[in-house]
């Protein structure tokens, strides 16, 4: 099925963590061809291309974009969410550590779209080397005034300021993060008003995840038109899925939305599964979706497709599990993950991803009852949709599918006394 | 750690925000960077170069998993238990490298030589199962004799002249 | 802020259609109209709403999902509905979650049974839990101080007390810390929670998660009795409600409907836990007379017509004295005894009135008014300290875009991040005048401050800032008013001086004093030798001093919290007092003893209650014309402002040395001295000096320096402090039994003092 390295461009040229060769492999012609335009013909092409935010939500960027308003009399800022954080999910990483001056680009684009000055790159704490590589670039770029006071023309300044997150999922959520990096507790603001109209420090901002803006330059370069071209035309162009758990070759690849089905993600490019093992199930866009199983495995990868499936494209981390996994055991581990990522604030997910971790746990470690399973379903509805940010809806969406798609798994682990630890995988292919 | 030091790493940047209580995230970090973790006199130092309260600087501090309001070892290590890295181990590594450096789970060597603790998705899969030296790379896929000898190298470095957690 | 000149939205709650102010929210909007939507976070006091708690989630037509209805804005059509299934099984919802880490405390706290989460989940919420998990733990109780009290398994983490300290406090002291279910209020490192402000986070919280100490196990909430009432502990006159069981106060709480034009529902913490001074060991319980027998205890029958006995005869020449907390009524009742027995001097001990004049006659304002000021001045004095909550507002006022000044010769609270400190020279607030004339310039809604003893020390400066203010367009003042009595006592036309003339002039026979004792304040050796020239003196007085020992007769009298009466505010806001608590059964309140006496004098006043006497006088006196005491209801009404009164000149300071500036710390007064709750805050008298000048004055390092005016010599701790001014001597007043206080002169005039080392003692023994 058809690859197209358009933003992992490091796996088709080499020496591109210098920004000569960065420019050798083509960089720099999406901004350059972006500051011939005026700002609002950017953010027009921005909008014809059909890129949709590739950080989870898929919010079409262009529109986003056209949402900050022009006339506020406050600075315009865009905001790069870096805090990859999604389990499952490194697909970020590989383009900050191995293409990062296609992100400064990229940042550069939809900065000179919203007339912004002074752009932010929110890095997770956790990412200690992809920081210093992105440092590094950076500092290229200024040395070679790429970045800085006439980076967009003589007298239009242009520069990025890198931050550096300290450990919590929750400030991958916009609001979080502009909190965060406002310095405060990373705790999601009331929305309304969006980032677009009150973001970081209550002017007009954008806010990003790094595939989005890094998908930036080759629209740019090559016309909006070409992109809008590519996959299906509600969810046109490439996206990067991370491929992990029990499959041979775990690792990131970029598929043209639509071409590519679940199964040939998993079976081909990621190697499959090893001899004599069955597919149980896969979470197929980060783990706050729900779950999957082998019945939907030929469903392309494309926003509306995964979505009729009875689930999310969301960040494109896809987790596999075969038949020597147990599910219950993977719900509780997952519940394990968004109670200790609650920020705390909103009442139902804190107390309530504590609870179906508890209840997990116990089911998981033999003190289980049927009862429990009712429990459950009550509490996911007094959970979702109840709370100010998403990462209870996160919580919720991968034990309640779990429950629904294997409820036969819960009850003969609530009847058997337990889940026994399975024998994992191990390293193989080391 | 004092509040000048703080002052003085600051000054290059604070124009690059328009409000100062930005500046409580990189000056924390910062701050960390000398003992690897964040006394109470850390704190306060923070507190008076930033302008904030050393309360409000403390609540900030213990939000973020990376910054440290009690101490930890030499060298922080974190294996990630995400349900990734769960599936290809990551339980037995954990157990395996506080068998080596002798915690009973989580926790500081009795050397103080490391402290380790469970991870969140690390951004790592693809390595799985993995662990992670303080902020460096994350390591893996690894096998326990992998570990080790990652383990065994840190024994023999020095103590690293700013912790980079 | 909304506006409220706006056409009414209509919108439709639970299909009844209901009018709304343009902004207003819709939790608001349905209270207005009786329709309860359950809140925990939503306290617009404390800023902007932030739909933390999830308990006021309602169903709005059109939006997907279920509203937090506490940052929902009425708009026109819209329709709510608060009561459908979906809305029931959240608010269910949100208080089973709440509940499932909750400790089941409710037989041990003292919040149960007025506790907001109990009536919540007793309307909203499940009657059972469903839980099987063990709770969340955390150690407990902790003490956040020895005034509060903190239990963080209580805690829901609405974020009340937190934004209280950050936001309105702004005393960066109260915190969250960890995340997710581990989130916890902390201060930094487990420091104790100080402050003037830290006992409004226990009326806040809305579970037993911040508790009283002094509150704590004390009472139930069907064993006791609430009352609305003012406090008298400073002229701010903060409304509050008292807590009774059996006729005592057990604790003081600020009102559940705040007064938005006073306190806005905030009380500080000597006001809130002074209370016990009403109790203390010193209290008078019983009259007191002395005769052939020498002095007893009798019964106020019995006192009230020895006195009434002194009063009928012929041509005896009475003079009153008003101390502090005098009401309104006692201030009228002694005119009119004063009239029938010839008109002899009625005084009041205050600060006397010359020069502050042409101040009292500029536009006042009320303590909302400076919601909305662009610049707010504080001349001389420390509101923080002696005006406590006055502070709040003016912080308020700051986040709400104010520019604030604080001008005068003592650091105060405010300097820094709110206020710009204009220090002055001890003394010499004139020289700040070009000043504050630069930060009043183009201002349109200033509010100056000023404060009252300060400016009556330099009549030319209160002149100059009179002029000020009065051609800065849209600008007022507000009184620092330095006793809860003063004002109201004006307002009737009583002034500071005249007895102590009269007495020394030989021209007075009997002295009454109502709660007042001028022997321990200021010219205190004076007013003792005075005292000792009248033939009798009848003491109305509430704890044992040295002029219950001068008095012929003394005879025990309600105060504060255990009155019915009018006080006036510093911002001329006449509010009533309501008794909480019975007081020392050999008691009774003062303007009822001059009713006594008059009486026993055959010339009986009509007045049977506090409000008749009220009403009678309100129609003798301009200020108060056209009130009744129910106009007062329970927020108090803003009376008419007194006449103006001349410019005086500038007035030289007695005595020689260093000028003292005079500080009254907020836990140092006397009602703070006598509260065992206060002991852990309390304040000490002392001197303080920078330390040059202590150099200079070669007390460096010394603990006690000898303090000697013209009026008196005391030996008082010396502190010295980097950010006093080295031209002032800080003498800081705390408990009256100090005497420090008699260092000043009679109606607390300007005056230097020599600071000198302490004599040394039994040398060579």
């Amino acid at each position: 099925m058809p690859q197209l390295n358009s933003v992992y461009r490091h796996r088709e040229f080499q020496d591109l963590l210098t920004l000569t060769g960065y420019e050798r492999a083509g960089g720099w012609n999406g901004l350059k061809a972006t500051l011939e335009m005026t700002p609002d013909d950017a953010l027009y092409a921005f909008h014809r291309s059909g890129l949709r935010g590739r950080g989870g939500a898929g919010f079409p960027m262009g529109r986003k974009a056209s949402f900050l308003p022009v006339d506020s009399g406050r600075p315009t800022y865009v905001v790069c969410n870096a805090d990859e954080s999604e389990p499952g999910t490194f697909k970020d990483r590989e383009i900050l550590d191995k293409n990062p001056f296609q992100l400064i680009e990229g940042v550069a684009i939809a900065s000179y779209g919203v007339g912004c000055e002074r752009a932010y790159i929110y890095v997770r704490g956790e990412y200690g080397h992809q920081w210093d590589v992105l440092l590094r670039a950076i500092a290229e770029c200024r040395a070679a005034g790429r970045l800085g006071p006439d980076a967009f023309g003589p007298g239009a300044p242009f520069d990025i300021t890198l931050y550096r997150g300290a450990g919590a999922y929750i400030c991958g959520e916009e609001t979080a993060l502009l909190e965060s990096l406002e310095g405060k507790r990373g705790q999601p603001r009331l929305k309304p008003p969006y980032p677009a109209v009150a973001g970081l420090y209550d002017c007009p901002t954008l806010i990003n995840n790094v595939e989005t803006l890094a998908a930036l330059p080759p629209i740019m370069h090559r016309g909006a038109d070409w992109y809008s071209a590519i996959g299906p035309e509600k969810s046109p162009g490439t996206k990067i899925f991370s491929v992990s758990g029990h499959v041979l070759k775990p690792g990131n690849y970029e598929i043209v939305m639509g071409e590519t089905t679940l199964r040939d993600l998993i079976f081909d490019l990621a190697g499959g599964l090893r001899d004599g093992r069955e597919f149980k199930a896969c979470w197929p866009g980060g783990s706050s979706v729900p779950v999957l199983t082998a019945e939907h495995l030929d469903t392309p990868l494309d926003y509306e497709s995964l979505a009729s499936a009875g689930s999310f494209l969301g960040s494109g981390g896809c987790i596999v599990m075969d038949d020597s996994g147990c599910i219950v055991r993977a719900s509780w581990r997952l519940a394990h993950f968004y109670r200790h990522e609650s920020c705390g604030k909103c009442t139902p997910c804190r107390e309530g991803t504590g609870w179906l971790e508890k209840i997990l746990g116990r089911i998981v470690h033999g003190d289980g009852r049927l009862e429990d399973l009712a429990m459950l379903e009550s509490l996911f509805g007094r959970i979702s949709g109840r709370t100010l940010c998403a990462l209870a809806d996160g919580a919720v969406a991968p034990v309640q599918s779990a429950l629904e798609l294997f409820r036969d798994d819960f009850e003969r682990v609530i009847q058997q006394g337990g889940s026994p630890v399975p024998e994992p995988m191990g390293v193989i292919n080391a | 750690m004092t509040a000048h030091e703080i002052s003085e790493f600051l000054a290059p940047i604070r124009h690059e925000f328009a409000d100062q209580r930005s500046l409580i995230l990189p000056a924390l970090r910062f701050a960390q960077e000398e003992q690897g973790w964040l006394p109470q006199g850390a704190m306060a130092a923070v507190a008076e170069a930033t302008g904030y309260s050393q309360a409000y600087v403390e609540s900030v501090a213990s939000f973020y998993d990376r910054l440290y309001t009690e101490p930890v070892g030499r060298r922080v290590i974190s294996v990630c238990t995400t349900l990734s890295c769960m599936l290809r181990g990551s339980d037995e590594l954990l157990a395996h490298v506080a068998a080596n450096i002798g915690t009973n789970g989580e926790g500081t060597s009795a050397d103080g030589m490391f402290t380790l603790q469970r991870a969140e998705c690390l951004g790592a899969c693809d390595r799985a199962p993995c662990l992670q030296v303080d902020s460096n790379d994350q390591q893996g896929p690894l096998t326990h004799d992998a570990a080790d000898a990652i383990i065994g190298a840190l024994r023999a470095d020095g103590a690293p002249t700013r912790y980079d957690r | 802020m909304p506006e409220h000149d706006e056409a009414p939205i209509i919108i439709t709650i639970n299909g009844q259609a209901v009018e709304a102010r343009k902004g207003a929210m819709l939790v608001d909007a349905a209270k207005a109209v009786g329709v309860e939507i359950p809140i925990f976070c939503y306290e617009p006091r404390l800023g902007k709403p932030i739909g933390a708690c999830r308990m006021c989630l309602v169903e709005v037509e059109g939006m997907r999902g279920l509203q937090t209805a506490c940052s929902t804005p009425v708009a026109p059509d819209m329709v709510v509905n608060t009561t459908s299934d979906q809305v029931k099984g959240a608010q269910d919802g949100v208080l089973e979650l709440l509940l499932a880490n909750h400790p089941l405390d409710c037989p041990v706290c003292d919040k149960g049974g007025e506790c907001p989460l109990q009536d919540r989940t007793f309307q909203f919420g499940p009657g059972e839990t469903r839980s099987l998990e063990p709770k969340n733990h955390f150690p407990k109780p902790l003490d956040l101080s020895p005034l509060v009290a903190l239990d963080r398994e209580r805690c829901i983490a609405c974020f009340r007390c937190v934004r209280f300290s950050e936001d309105v406090a702004e005393d960066g002291q109260l915190t969250f810390h960890e995340r997710g279910d581990h989130t916890e209020i902390a201060t930094f490192s487990g420091e104790p929670y100080e402050g003037r402000f830290t006992g409004n986070t226990i009326d806040l919280c809305p579970v037993g998660a911040l508790t009283s100490n002094p509150y704590r196990f004390v009472s139930r909430p069907w064993d006791i009795k609430n009352a609305p009432s003012i406090c008298a502990g400073c002229s701010v006159g903060c409304n509050l409600e008292i807590t009774a069981r059996d006729g005592e106060i057990k604790r003081l709480t600020g009102r559940p409907d705040p007064n938005m034009a006073v306190e806005e529902g905030w009380i500080c913490d000597r006001g809130r836990w002074a209370f016990p001074a009403l109790t203390a060991g010193d209290r008078l319980l019983m009259p007191e007379i002395v005769d052939q027998v020498g002095r007893r205890q009798v019964r106020i029958e019995r006192a009230v017509g020895d006195a009434g006995a002194i009063l009928r005869r012929s041509g005896v020449r009475v003079a009153f004295l008003l101390g502090t907390p005098v009401t309104v009524e006692d201030g009228f009742l002694a005119l009119e005894l004063s009239h029938l027995l010839g008109d002899g001097p009625v005084a009041r001990l205050g600060v006397a009135d010359d020069g502050l004049g042409p101040l009292r006659a500029l536009p006042g304002a009320q303590m909302d008014d400076m919601d909305g000021a662009d610049v707010i001045v504080v001349v001389g004095g420390d509101p923080s300290s002696q005006q406590p909550v006055t502070e709040l507002r003016i912080r308020k006022a700051r986040r709400n875009g104010a520019r604030v000044a604080m001008v005068g010769p003592r650091p105060t609270a405010l300097d820094g991040n709110t206020a710009e400190a204009l220090r002055t020279v001890p003394g010499r607030l004139g020289d700040a005048i070009d000043v504050v004339a630069e930060r009043l310039l183009g201002s349109s809604r200033a509010i100056v401050l000023w404060d009252e003893c300060d400016l009556a020390t330099e009549p030319d400066t209160a002149a100059a800032l009179a002029r000020l203010v009065a051609s800065t367009p849209g600008a007022r003042a507000i009184e620092l008013a330095a006793d809860v009595s003063g004002p109201g006592l004006r307002a009737l036309g009583i002034p500071a001086t005249g007895v102590l003339e009269q007495i020394e002039a030989g021209a007075v026979d009997v002295l009454i004093t109502v709660k007042a004792d001028p022997t321990t304040g200021p010219g205190g050796a004076r007013w003792a030798a005075a005292l000792n020239q009248v033939n009798t003196v009848i003491a109305l007085c509430t704890h044992r001093s040295p002029i219950v020992d001068l008095a012929a007769i003394a005879i025990p009298v309600l105060y504060g919290l255990e009155e019915a009466g009018t006080l006036v505010s510093m911002t001329g806001r006449a509010q009533r007092l309501r008794p909480g608590a019975a007081g020392p059964e050999g008691a009774a309140a003062a303007w009822e003893v001059l009713v006594g006496l008059s009486h026993r004098m055959g010339q009986p006043l009509p007045d049977r209650t506090a409000a008749q006497a009220f009403d009678r006088l309100a129609t003798r006196f301009p200020a108060f014309a056209g009130l009744t005491c129910t106009d007062l209801g329970l927020l108090g009404v803003p009376i008419a402002a007194g006449t103006g009164g001349p410019a005086a000149p500038a007035r030289q300071a007695e005595g020689e040395g260093l000028p003292l500036v005079v500080c009254t710390p907020v836990f140092g007064d006397a009602t703070a001295h006598r509260s065992d709750a206060l002991d852990c805050v309390r304040e000490e008298t002392h001197l303080g000096l920078s330390p040059t000048e202590a150099g200079r004055l070669g007390v460096s390092g010394s603990t006690h320096v000898q303090v000697t005016t013209p009026f008196a010599s005391v030996l008082l701790p010396l502190v010295e402090d980097h950010r006093l001014h080295e031209a002032g001597a800080y003498l800081v007043l705390g408990d009256p039994t100090s005497m420090a206080a008699t260092l000043l002169p009679v109606g607390r005039g300007a005056v230097c003092a020599a600071i000198t080392a302490p004599v040394a003692q039994g040398v060579g023994a």
